[in-house]
This record gives structure tokens, C-alpha cells and sequence, in this order.
């Protein structure tokens, strides 16, 4: 027992006290937020500035300057949001609209001339403009045809340097439809004053309803957000200290410390309090963040509460399912820790292990990847089947539990799956480490490996 | 402990890996107190006897007694191994490791600790014992993996090629070291295949060769059991006695002399009395024994 905790004391000391340690318990929820945002953020993201000329060939050109004040206004939000403000006040200035703003912000600017028609002809005008984007004084124009206004099929057309620019092209084309429909409007004598108001899209309010019946407070889509983090949770520890397991076991073979533990102690012993320890360490992290988390949302949406936002509704989460959460965490750690373990006793150095665990990150993503339709569809059996594999279990169940609490029989059948295959894998990797951990030179075959198992 | 008690004593045992057997019907006896020197040519089968006296792997047949028992976990601590296959944790301090390693012999607390810092002194290494392992060079890991071996004060502590890539300095510190332990009553199992050393420390020897003992003993009756008798010579005269099959089985002539090994039967008096009796003039007459590097290298040819 002295042993065994001198085993599990060395292990989680060792990482706790290492620099990646604290390295990812303060970068973890960060890289998390860049992962999700910054995507996005880049995608939105245009500094240069498009020169665009406007080709207005309606009648009397009356459609060029709303066209020119709908491109050039600039780094407003956009009508949905300008209606939403009007009618319903600071509420809908919710997360999303925010974050658009915020790209917007980074886009380039449009500059917008008027060619003067003149009485010339459509293909005299291309050939000039044309030429003009050649010599890259512009970046594009737009061809309003003279029907525009009164034949709902007729389109405008842009023609561009770089059409491959989607961001842009969309935008233009956003409040190309704001000018054109609310011209089309007023060409059919509907009264400026109501445009707005006519136009003014729908929200919808969303409320869960529970197993009792209960109504749950406005979902925001906080919820699914909240699905996906704790999906990517789990995913990315079992996925990280599933290499730190994979790490310690080879840096003990690699160094042939091994050796000299098995003397002293037994091998499973040693396996076993190396799980435990390197578990340890992943619980305190999680911890860590958990408490973070906690703190932060307390914190801050008091802090949003006091500034009128009173509705950011951080969802909520009974306690059970933290106790959920644990047991399934657990469990498969511990069963992509044994795999890890298995695999760091067949190989010779760290670079070679982490080749012949390709595929079970593979599985762990497939994992995570599963999880989406299981969010849309929590009780089909499709779900049912996911979360009931093992292997997937842990991410797939825990989702469910969050979007959807299944029938309890469901739950208690898969932890005890994936329990049973956790000690099942426990079992098969002592029986290899033992063994493998003592075998120098190469890295161990298949048929090696299934000697190995059966050998007393 | 009395002299003549056995330490390590196996009995007939086997251990094979599929088809490959590494050890094959070895029994053995380790006096305690004693050097015991394990040799035997790379693949012999010293490391897996070794590693079935820790209690590594359990033999496939045979007995293994420690200390007059079974092994058990309590004889485990009892005993401090070094193999030939060692290492540190590279990025942890020489104290913590050390710790680690005496915690896994059931040593903690103040003792280990006043222990770990004796023994750094002792191998001149108190300076690094904060230091990680990757800030060492070689030698001073090897101190380090030296000091791990025997930190618990072990009764019976096994060596396996303890000296290789050591600077002469430090070789003469741990054989210093090696030699107090076994005045100190530790019994001492050492598997090289540096013969000189062998010759040099070991009070008993036991060569393997292709998994089987070839010889076992104190190293004085293996000498004498190799039943080897040579002379080595220089005289002038003495015409023809050396061409005496009945006496001299082999000559070598060396620039200052030569070497004779004498016949069966015949002794190195009766090649005195005939070389005197011819009226040689004797520079130099001296039995040499076989070195063990000899017996090595005849033992593991022969068997070949």
C-alpha cells in the first residue's frame, strides 16, 4: 500500500508540479474560446477596402443612390438588429448580434462611385469598367437592369476581380435586397413610415419543457453551446492525459526505469497507481476549470444583471449531472488510459507510440463528432445505440444526460458498459505491460502481444 | 549472519521465452557475506537469472530460496538491484528521484532523507541533489543509479556491469564502496563480463554460457579445478627438454622467454629438476596460474 502510494504520489506530483501543467489549465478554456471564435473572426476579417462603381440603368437612375447609401453605411448594425433595438429595446442586444458587430468592425469599407449613364450603351460601359479593374483602379461594379424595380425576377449583376471573396460578395449583396426591396416598396406605394415595421423579422422564443413537465427558463442556445463544451471536455482530457499516461509509461521503458521498479514493486501495482495518479491530475483540472467556471458565471452574470442584462440565463445544470459527468469522465479515461498504456508497452520510443495511437484518436474524435447528432436528436435510437458503445459512451451519454435526461435504466446500462470494458482493458494492459515494459530493442507484434497475454 | 549461509540458492530451474530457453536447469548457491561473481558471455542467460532472483519474472520450473525463504514482497525490500539497463527520470531532481526509489523499498521520512544526503556526499554529488537528471553527465547519473541501489542498506544487493563507461576515478570509488558493503556483511551478486574485475572483487564465480553453468566456486578452486599448469620460462641450455611430449604438452616462445604448459601427469618440479640436471642456466621460473579471462575465453570456445 506504502508503494502504491508512492507511485500515485510521484505521478501526480511530477505533473502537477510541471510547466505544461499550468500551461494548459490556464490555456485550455482559452485555446477552447480560439478554437470556436476565432475561425469566424478571421473568416469575417477584410482590411482592404472594395472600390465598387454602380451601372444604375432604371429609369431616370433613381435606384443608384439608395443602393450607394445602403453600401456605405457603415459599421452599423444591420436592420434586424436596428428593428430589434427600435421595438424591443437593449434585450436582443444579445451575444450574437455583438459578435457580428465586432466583425464588421474589421472588414474593409465599401467605396461606391455612380457611373454616369449618358445615354451609352451597356457594352461600352463593361469595356470601360473592365479596363478599370485591369489597371486595378477598381475592385468591382454592379449592373442594376432598367426592370429592376418592377420585375421581382430581375437581378442585378457584380462583376469582380476577386469573386472568390464570399464575405464580401454576401454583404453586397444583403444590402443590395434591403435598398432593392425597400424601393420595390415604395414603387408600389406602400408608405415609407411602415416599411420598417412591416419588415420586421420574427424571434423565436425558445422553452425546454422537462420529463415533469416543467417549463425551463428563455433558451438562448446557451444550452447547445454548453453541450458542445462539455463534449469538448471530456474529449480533450481523456485525449490529453491520455498522452501523458502514454508519455509516462514510455519515458519508464525508454529510460529502462522500469526495470528497476518491477523489482521493487509489482507491475500492476505500478500500472495501476500510474492511472490513478495521472487520473488525479485530469480531476484537478477539471476542477480547476469547473471552479472557473462556477466563479466566472456567478460573477459575471451578476455583473451582466447589474448592467440590465438580466436575461443571459446561464443554463442550468442539476446536480446530478455532475455526478454524471464524474462517473462517466472516469470511466473513460480509464478506458483510453489502458489503451494508451497498452500501446506505451509495445513500443520502443515516444515517436513510434504515437503513431500506433492514430487510430484511437481517431475513435475519440469520432466520438466528439457523434455527439452533434445526438444533441438533435437525443432519443432516436440512433443516440441510443452511440451511447451505448463504449468507446463512445462517455462523451455520447453525457451529451444526452445534458440535452435530453434519459430513462435512468438507459444511463446505469451504459456507465456499467463502459465500467466493465475500463476493467476489461485494465486487465488486458497489465497483462501486456508487465511483460513489454522489460522487452528492449523493438517494437512488439501482434502475435508477440497475444503471447504475451496468455503467458504466466 | 554465519559464513556458511546461503543468501541466494536456486535449484534446478528452467525459464524459457516460446522457444528460446535462457535458462536451462541452473542451480546455484550464494554465500553470505560474499562476492559472487555471475559471468558469462552476452545471452547467457545472466540477466534473466537476475531478474528471477528480484522477482521479475517467476521461473517455468525450479526453486528460487532468498534468505532462506520464498520471495516474498518484505524480501523484495531486502534487496537493492541495479541493472545493466538503467536510467533516471530525466526531467525530475536527483533528491525526489531518490526519494521515490527509497519510498519503494518501504525507506521514507527523516531516515531517507539523512540516507539520500550521506550517500551524495559519499559519491561527491551533494551540490546536484536539486539538480533534474538531463543537468548530469553520464557518470554522475550512474553515481546516482548506484546510490538508488543501495540507499535501503540492502542485505543482498545485485550489480549487474555496475562500472561500464566509468571514468577510472569513480570506478575505484564504487569498488571502494562495493568492498565496505561486503566487510559490512552484504552479500554482493555481481554479473560482468570484465573478467579482470571479476578476478580483482569476487570471492565466488559462476560462468554461464548458452543458458547452462559452465563452472561454479571460489575463484582459487576454479583456477586449481581448470587444472592448467604453466610455467613460464627463460633459460639458456637446456637442449631438448622441452621437446618431451611426456612433459611438455605446449610451448610458446615470447621475445623474453617462452611458456610452457606442462603434460598431464608431469609437474613443474620434475621440468625444474630435468632443466637443472641438463645445466641450463635459469633466468626466470614461475607457475602462472590461468587468468579467468582464460578459462572465459577456453570455456565459451569450447562449448561452441
Amino acid at each position: 500500500m506504502n508503494k502504491f502510494l508512492a507511485v500515485v504520489k510521484r505521478e501526480y506530483l511530477y505533473r502537477v508540479r510541471s510547466k505544461m501543467f499550468v500551461f494548459m489549465t490556464i490555456l485550455g478554456p482559452v485555446m477552447l474560446a480560439v478554437f470556436t471564435i476565432v475561425p469566424g473572426l478571421l473568416m469575417s476579417m477584410k482590411t482592404e477596402d472594395t472600390h465598387l462603381a454602380i451601372i444604375d440603368l432604371t429609369e431616370g437612375g433613381k435606384l443608384s443612390k439608395p443602393v450607394r447609401d445602403a453600401l456605405l453605411q457603415q459599421d452599423e448594425e444591420d436592420d434586424s438588429a436596428q428593428y430589434r433595438e427600435k421595438f424591443v429595446g437593449s434585450r436582443n442586444a444579445n451575444a450574437k448580434n455583438r459578435f457580428q458587430k465586432a466583425g464588421r468592425a474589421l472588414r474593409g469599407r465599401f467605396f461606391v462611385e455612380e457611373v454616369n449613364v449618358n445615354g451609352r450603351s451597356l457594352p461600352d460601359l463593361k469595356r470601360e469598367l473592365n479596363a478599370r479593374i485591369s489597371r486595378e483602379e477598381l475592385d468591382a461594379y454592379l449592373v442594376l437592369p432598367a426592370d429592376l424595380l418592377k420585375n421581382s425576377e430581375s437581378n442585378p449583376t457584380y462583376y469582380g476581380r476577386n469573386v472568390g471573396d464570399v464575405i464580401t460578395r454576401e454583404e453586397i449583396e444583403d444590402r443590395l435586397n434591403r435598398a432593392i426591396t425597400r424601393q420595390r416598396f415604395v414603387a408600389n406605394g406602400v408608405k415609407e413610415q411602415y416599411i420598417d415595421q412591416l419588415s420586421r423579422p420574427v424571434d423565436l422564443e425558445t422553452h425546454s419543457v422537462n420529463q415533469k413537465g416543467e417549463e425551463g427558463v428563455e433558451d438562448t442556445g446557451a444550452g447547445f453551446v454548453l453541450v458542445f463544451v462539455i463534449a469538448f471536455l471530456i474529449y480533450i482530457t481523456v485525449l490529453l492525459y491520455g498522452q501523458v499516461i502514454l508519455g509516462s509509461v514510455v519515458e519508464e521503458k525508454e529510460t529502462r526505469i522500469a526495470e528497476i521498479l518491477f523489482s521493487s514493486v509489482r507491475s500492476f501495482t505500478l500500472m495501476v497507481g500510474k492511472l490513478i495518479g495521472v487520473s488525479l491530475v485530469a480531476v484537478t483540472q477539471l476542477g480547476i476549470w469547473t471552479l472557473a467556471f462556477i466563479v466566472l458565471s456567478v460573477y459575471g452574470v451578476g455583473a451582466l444583471a447589474a448592467r440590465g442584462y438580466d436575461d443571459v440565463a446561464i443554463p442550468h445544470l442539476p446536480f446530478s449531472f455532475f455526478v454524471y459527468f464524474f462517473l462517466f469522465f472516469v470511466a473513460g479515461y480509464f478506458i483510453y488510459a489502458s489503451i494508451y498504456v497498452l500501446i506505451g508497452s509495445m513500443v520502443t520510443t515516444a515517436q513510434e507510440g504515437g503513431q500506433l495511437a492514430m487510430p484511437v484518436v481517431f475513435v475519440l474524435v469520432a466520438g466528439l463528432y457523434l455527439g452533434f447528432p445526438v444533441i438533435r436528436s437525443p432519443n432516436s435510437s440512433f443516440a441510443f445505440w452511440v451511447s451505448m458503445f463504449p468507446l463512445f459512451s462517455p462523451i455520447t451519454m453525457v451529451v444526452r444526460i445534458v440535452s435530453q435526461t434519459p430513462p435512468a435504466w438507459q444511463i446505469i446500462l451504459s456507465l456499467s458498459l463502459a465500467a466493465g470494458t475500463a476493467l476489461f482493458l485494465i486487465w488486458l494492459a497489465s497483462r501486456i505491460y508487465r511483460i513489454g515494459m522489460l522487452m528492449y530493442g523493438k517494437k512488439a507484434t501482434i502475435p508477440e502481444v497475444l503471447r504475451w497475454i496468455r503467458q504466466d | 549472519m554465519p559464513a556458511n549461509e546461503l543468501t541466494v540458492k536456486l535449484d534446478r530451474v528452467c525459464k524459457s521465452f516460446g522457444e528460446f530457453v535462457a535458462v536451462n536447469d541452473l542451480s546455484l548457491a550464494v554465500s553470505a557475506g560474499r562476492i559472487y561473481g555471475l559471468l558469462g558471455p552476452n545471452g547467457a542467460g545472466k540477466t534473466t537469472t537476475i531478474r528471477m532472483v528480484v522477482n521479475i519474472t517467476a521461473p517455468d520450473s525450479g526453486r528460487i530460496d532468498l534468505f532462506g525463504g520464498r520471495i516474498t514482497e518484505a524480501v523484495q525490500d531486502r534487496i537493492g538491484y541495479l541493472p545493466e539497463e538503467r536510467g533516471l527520470y530525466k526531467k525530475m531532481k536527483i533528491g525526489d528521484q531518490l526519494r521515490f526509489f527509497a519510498a519503494l523499498k518501504n525507506l521514507s521520512g527523516k531516515e531517507a532523507e539523512q540516507r539520500i544526503d550521506d550517500w551524495l556526499v559519499r559519491v561527491k554529488l551533494s551540490e546536484w541533489k536539486n539538480k533534474r537528471s538531463v543537468e548530469l553527465s553520464k557518470g554522475m547519473q550512474q553515481k546516482v543509479q548506484f546510490v538508488s541501489a543501495v540507499l535501503h542498506n540492502p542485505d543482498l544487493l545485485i550489480l549487474d556491469e555496475p562500472f561500464s563507461g566509468l571514468d577510472p576515478v569513480n570506478v575505484k570509488l564504487l569498488k571502494e564502496i562495493v568492498l565496505e558493503l561486503k566487510t559490512a556483511g552484504n552479500t554482493i551478486i555481481f554479473s560482468t563480463h570484465q573478467m579482470e574485475l571479476a578476478e580483482e572483487i569476487c570471492d565466488d564465480i559462476c560462468l554461464l554460457n548458452r543458458s547452462r553453468k559452465v563452472l561454479e566456486g571460489s575463484i582459487r578452486e576454479v583456477k586449481r579445478a581448470f587444472g592448467r599448469n604453466a610455467v613460464a620460462l627463460r633459460f639458456e641450455g637446456g637442449d631438448g627438454v622441452l621437446d618431451d611430449r611426456t612433459l611438455v604438452s605446449a610451448v610458446k616462445r615470447y621475445s623474453d622467454g617462452v611458456e610452457v604448459l606442462l603434460a598431464e601427469k608431469a609437474s613443474a618440479q620434475e621440468l625444474l629438476q630435468r632443466l637443472v640436471a641438463t645445466g641450463a642456466i635459469i633466468g626466470r621460473f614461475e607457475m602462472i596460474e590461468p587468468s579467468l579471462h582464460d578459462i572465459f575465453i577456453e570455456k565459451v570456445t569450447e562449448a561452441v
